[in-house]
């Protein structure tokens, strides 16, 4: 559910905030819906379900205005230390495809031409100490700076890198990124078959023809190899998962932000939930989640099958906004009914738009019996005032 | 009210010092004038200077600074523009995050001759780092507009008015004869005055706008990097030695601002030194005007003296009064200065832009410390000429009774002194010249003491000169001729001052004229023996000297292949890093004529001509050879596409085109070592049986779809040539106008100030029956004689300074051989300069002399 916070940052870049070194958070946060404005004229849009064509579709969909490719994991020591990683590249088009009439015409003769701009996130948790680190990157898509490409799949921005070590198949994949001194290195070997979200990977996310995207997932990943810390090179295993998302349109003008979960359980289902919430408090019927049995075989769920309850908040010291911090999630069709708490209070990304990015351990029971896990949740929207005073 | 009454009022002679001290200034106004107005000429002359020169530099330096922005090093390549495929490996390959990629270069706006304005080729991703340009907090560049397909450019709002531009509007922008329109995106924002001044002649684009505006796919002209500490650089440093070509190499970001700046450097330096020549003229005048000043009051300081006036309280009062003149002429200067660096700063911006690059001086600098320096320079040096006849003051005997004879006596008496000091400073002056290696400062300061020899022999001369004149003037004009020229001897504390300064005048004037003409007359010969082609091509540059745009493939076989074309040979000017330092190098074809002789300064002991294409031989220019001391035989470490590679120097040859100096390669090696096929010029030979002028324009004709290209006839280049050899002149020839200025002020004052204190003199002659008429010749007839001393004198004083400039500042300062051209024209100018200065200032002592009433200017003062 990653759609409607990359068309809010990919909204910002495109106005020119997002220009400037991250470390800057001087920034006055832009209000979601400014950000999200944008003329989708001319693009590819999400119409209706359609057959992947894999491997080609693993790669980039330079038609559509904006696509993401979303890595995220939990990862343990044989020592028992724990982190949680976050790495995701997106791609945003500048330009509608085929504007190429006489005014509008690029210089064809140079090799930088470009409409496609990428920006990559890349953060990492380390309960034990507290830390959270957080980077981002820009690049444009040409001069091999940045790029999707699929066979063989590899999505790189500078020198973050994902790449699959098989020229037919995504898995096994490496991925790689380091930045002052923290950094990953990844193999992500057997998973689970791939999901598609939403109705055979069509996903809706409003009213209107278009306003969809494509989605499909990869919930649980092995996951091993390495995480660099200031010079440590601690050796680590555990579960990743991966989103891959491309669209046009845009988020509509009610919202204030959402709260997406993404959770491993250790009866080996998986869930997807999010929850749309909008200015007036209420939550928006777009809201809805997956679950995803043992056997990669997946149950919708609608926004009235599941509750999400908030348990904790935690005031960022950086951008003064309250988070929730801790929650349950009951599903009662599915007799789930979890806790979900955060590794570490601290897993806000300080970046050209500020949002919560973390990894949480999952406690509670399903069909009566005890149950953990672990997962990532996503939460947006709560860096700006709530602007329903008209 | 006790108190303030009970404070000491002044004493009795310290009023008596300030009333006369008011009076003479009072009585004398013209006089004062005149002082203050050498004074205010001569400061004006080197702050104008001075602010021309520091504005010139600080608008290279901001311009080079807000481009540079926050880089500390840069990726360079050696052998010319750095492959664009090299910083995707820094960044991707290496991982290097603080890396932008920049392409620059120049374009004209609008039409093939419009204004030069300065291109920066950005990636706005890569380049938050570096610059603001691409939206800080809040800066909102539309990204899609600037690098999303369609060719935006950004500017400053100062640079648009100026080009009539909005947002949105549509321009051309020519590069090397070639237009590529551009859309007006959006203005940067200067954050302040700095900056906008950087930003004043910049236009900023994406990086593919850059490469296609000006022609350069694949091409960079640097990588900027950040790297704030020395573990960052001694890493980069092992990356681009292990993992990178060759022919890049880490940079700093200084260097590139530094090495800019050492172009100018001469330049500038020859400039100052020329405005102080104005300066020194000026310090005469002071001095002649303080030292008439207290001869005149000599009698009344010896009162003075006697009322109990001391020694010191005189010499402060004198001080004072030049402290007063000098003030305010210094005041006027400085204001003046401002006026007249207006004009100064386009001439040096023009030559600047002619020889080394191109630089756009949006204001006057007008730093406090420039103004500052001339105030302190002027008042300076009024206290410094004001010590000695301050002095004299003091020595004023206590009586009632005083005669200047007393003071002529003294020096008479001071002649052998005098000329010793002369031969002192000379002798100085010449250690100075001949100890003082390259430094250019020292030299002038040599030429300084000479010039004061000069003015040290000049009352010894006076004397010599009056004395000759005696009899032929006596034997023209009889008793009146007699006495004008024993005049001139028996007021030689006078005169010798009047006739000194306007010798110094005269012949710096006559010293500049002759060098200049003579730097001439050797562009000219060289410009003959080098143009041998017929018809001369090249692509409209932006700096007339350093010409490395290039020629398109097509336009090229278009113009070989053209009807009338016998033989063509081609030229590439491109910059590459010859030991260490970027240099020009200069790529010839071989050219179907034989040998020239009086081409070559020094050649090697085997054929360097054939040694050029067979091997790795190449030959520098004269100034090359003067600046890096280069010899034929040793070798140069030239940064080849290859890395770098050692060439033998087979030769140097003459070349006044750029002071900068050149290493010159034959294409054969050149093609081997570099990949670069493209050219800058072609000369191309017509058949003889065509008019040149004919094929001339054939190949405009034939060329004008392809490229618009300058295409000259031999005559035409060197036409344009020398234009620009005269217009680089343009400052030095205003400098030397002022200096005649400051001269003739100071004829004027010294001839006048002599004159007016003869009046007794000559009202006893009226008294005795001389006509207005006969007084009027008498004092007519002396100051012309006294002009025509200085004139002839200034002739070899003049001469020996042109050969100093020639020989030893201009050798110094560029490494030039020039012949030394004398052109009796300027040498006869210089003698009716000095008698018309003469003339002119004799008029208003003649005419006030001649009204005077005798009897009232007998009776004492």
């Amino acid at each position: 559910m990653k759609y409607q916070l990359y068309m809010a940052l990919l909204g910002l870049v495109l106005t020119g905030c997002g220009v400037q070194a991250p470390t800057k958070s001087d920034t006055e946060p832009m209000e979601l819906a400014a950000a999200m404005g944008g003329d989708t004229l001319g693009y590819a849009r999400a119409t209706g379900p359609q057959l992947f064509n894999m491997p080609s579709d693993l790669g980039a969909h330079p038609d559509f205005k904006t696509e993401w490719w979303y890595f995220t994991g939990n990862l343990f020591s044989d020592e028992g230390r724990r982190f949680g990683y976050e790495l995701t590249l997106f791609r945003s088009a500048l330009a509608p495809p085929d504007v190429d009439d006489e005014s509008a015409g690029a210089p064809p003769d140079s090799a930088w031409d470009t409409r496609q701009l990428y920006m990559g996130h890349f953060s990492l948790a380390d309960p034990e100490t507290g830390e959270f680190y957080a980077f981002e990157r820009f690049s444009r898509g040409s001069m091999g700076l940045a790029g999707a490409q699929s066979p063989p799949f590899r999505i790189w921005l500078d020198d973050w890198n994902m790449e699959s070590e098989s020229i037919e198949d995504l898995f096994p994949l490496r991925l790689m990124a380091e930045e002052d001194g923290i950094g990953i290195d990844l193999h992500l070997g057997r998973a689970k078959p791939m999901v598609l979200q939403g109705n055979d990977g069509w996903d809706p996310k409003g009213e209107g023809e278009g306003n969809a995207s494509y989605y499909y997932s990869y919930t649980r990943i092995e996951t091993e190899g390495t995480v660099s810390l200031r010079g440590d090179r601690i050796e680590v295993s555990g579960q990743s998962w991966k989103d891959h998302e491309w669209s046009t349109s845009a988020l509509g003008p009610k919202e204030s932000g959402w709260d997406w979960f993404a959770l491993q359980l250790s009866d080996g289902r998986e869930i997807m939930v999010y929850q749309l919430r909008r200015k007036d408090g209420s939550v928006s019927p777009f809201t809805s989640g997956t679950l995803v049995l043992e056997d990669g075989s997946k149950r919708a769920l609608e926004a009235d099958q599941f509750e999400i309850t908030v348990r904790d908040t935690w005031l960022s010291p950086v951008s003064g906004a309250e988070y929730p911090s801790g929650w349950r999630l009951e599903i009662p069709s599915e007799d789930i009914s979890l806790s979900v708490t955060p590794v570490q209070p601290n897993q806000e990304l300080n970046v050209s738009v500020r949002y919560w990015e973390g990894a949480v351990d999952i406690g509670g029971s399903a069909s009566g019996e005890a149950i953990t896990g672990v997962g990532y949740v996503e939460l947006t929207g709560y860096d700006t005032p709530p602007t329903d005073a008209q | 009210m006790t108190n303030l009454s009970q404070q000491p009022s002044p004493s009795f002679p310290g009023r008596l010092l300030r009333r006369s001290s008011r009076r003479y200034l009072r009585q004398h106004p013209l006089l004062i004038l005149l002082s203050i107005l050498g004074v205010a000429v001569g400061v004006s002359v080197v702050v104008g200077i001075d602010l021309a020169n520091s504005s010139a530099r600080t608008a290279f330096q901001l311009s080079t600074e807000t481009v540079a922005g926050r880089a500390t090093h840069a990726l360079v390549a050696g052998d010319g523009p750095i492959d664009d495929d090299i910083y995707q490996e820094v960044r991707v390959g290496l991982g290097v995050r603080q890396a932008a990629p920049i392409l620059e270069g120049y374009a004209r706006v609008s039409d093939p001759t419009g204004p030069v304005v300065q291109l920066l080729g950005i990636d706005p991703l890569a380049d938050g780092d570096f610059r603001s340009f691409a939206g800080g907090p809040g800066g909102g560049l539309d990204l899609g507009g600037f690098m999303g397909g369609s060719s935006s450019v950004l500017m400053a709002p100062a640079t648009a008015s100026r080009f009539g531009l909005e947002i949105g509007s549509s321009f051309f922008l020519w590069v090397d004869g070639r237009a590529k329109e551009v859309t007006l995106l959006d203005m940067l924002d200067p954050s302040d005055d700095l900056e906008a001044t950087g930003l004043d002649n910049l236009i900023v684009m994406d990086i593919s706008v850059a490469q296609a505006v000006m022609d350069a796919p694949g091409q960079l002209s640097r990588i900027d990097l950040r790297l704030p500490l020395p573990i960052d650089v001694e890493n980069m440093t092992a990356l681009v030695e292990d993992r990178l070509p060759e022919n890049v190499e880490l940079r700093r970001a200084e260097a590139r601002s530094s090495t800019l700046d050492q172009m100018t450097e001469a330049f500038s330096l020859n400039l100052t030194a020329m405005s102080l020549l104005a300066l020194v003229v000026g310090m005469f005048l002071i001095y002649n005007t303080m030292t008439f000043s207290v001869v005149q009051r000599r009698s009344l300081m010896g009162r003075l003296r006697a009322l109990g006036v001391t020694r010191r309280e005189i010499f402060w009062l004198v001080l004072s009064e030049a402290l007063l003149i000098g003030g305010i002429g210094a005041i006027i200067g400085v204001l003046g200065g401002v006026a007249l660096g207006r004009v100064l700063v386009g001439l040096v911006t023009q030559t600047i832009n002619d020889l080394y690059f191109v630089v756009r001086i949006r204001d006057l600098d007008l730093s406090y410390w420039a103004l500052a320096k001339g105030l302190l320079l002027g008042i300076g040096s009024t206290l410094l000429s004001t010590i000695p006849p301050a002095r004299e003051a003091t020595r004023a005997a206590v009586s009632t009774v005083l005669r200047r004879s007393e003071n002529e006596s003294r020096i008479s008496a001071m002649l052998p002194r005098l000329n010793w000091s002369g031969l002192g400073l000379a002798v100085l002056g010449g250690l100075l010249l001949w100890g003082s290696g390259t430094n250019i400062a020292v030299s002038y300061v040599g030429i300084l003491a000479i010039i004061l020899a000069g003015a040290c022999w000049t009352p010894a001369l006076v004397l010599l000169g009056s004395r000759l004149l005696r009899p032929v003037l006596g034997g023209v004009f009889g008793i009146i001729g007699r006495m004008a020229a024993s005049g001139i001897g028996q007021s030689l504390s006078r005169s010798a001052v009047a006739v000194a300064a306007l010798t110094i005048a005269v012949s710096a004037t006559t010293g500049v004229g002759v060098m200049v003409e003579s730097f001439r007359t050797t562009v000219d010969t060289w410009l003959t023996y080098s143009l041998e082609a017929d018809v001369y091509i090249s692509p409209p540059g932006t700096v007339f000297r350093r010409n490395d745009s290039t020629i398109t493939p097509e336009a090229e076989a278009v113009i070989r292949s053209a009807d009338g074309v016998i033989s063509s040979f081609s030229v590439r000017t491109a910059n590459v890093v010859v030991d260490n330092e970027p240099t020009d190098l200069i790529v010839t074809e071989p050219r179907p004529s034989a040998l020239e002789p009086g081409r070559y300064k020094a050649i090697a002991d085997y054929d360097h001509r054939e040694a050029m294409r067979s091997r790795d031989v190449v030959m520098v220019s004269e100034p090359y050879s003067y600046r890096h001391g280069t010899r034929v035989g040793d070798e140069l470490l030239i940064v080849t596409a290859n890395g770098p590679i050692r060439f033998e120097v087979g030769a140097i040859y003459h070349d006044y085109a750029s002071d900068l100096g050149a290493v010159q390669m034959t294409r054969s090696r050149y093609d081997i070592h570099f990949n670069d096929p493209f050219v800058s010029g072609l000369a191309v030979y017509v058949a003889p049986s065509d008019s040149v002028e004919t094929v001339v324009e054939q190949l405009r004709e034939a060329t004008t779809s392809v490229q618009g290209l300058n295409i000259r006839s031999n005559r035409d280049l060197r036409q344009a040539s020398l234009e620009v050899f005269d217009r680089t002149f343009t400052v030095t020839t205003v400098l030397r106008l002022l200096a005649i200025l400051v001269a003739f002020v100071g004829v004027l004052t010294a001839l006048m100030s002599l004159q007016l204190e003869r009046r007794r003199e000559l009202a006893v002659l009226r008294a005795n029956g001389m006509t207005p008429v006969q007084v009027r010749r008498t004092v007519t007839l002396q100051t012309v004689s006294m002009g025509l001393i200085a004139g002839i004198l200034s002739i070899p004083m003049g001469l020996v300074l042109s050969w100093l400039l020639i020989f030893v500042i201009n050798q110094r300062s560029f490494g030039w051989t020039l012949q030394f051209i004398i052109d009796p024209m300027i040498l006869g100018q210089a003698v009716l300069l000095a008698l018309l200065a003469a003339l002119l200032a004799s008029v208003y002592p003649t005419w006030s002399m001649s009204r005077a009433n005798a009897a009232d200017a007998l009776r004492a003062e």
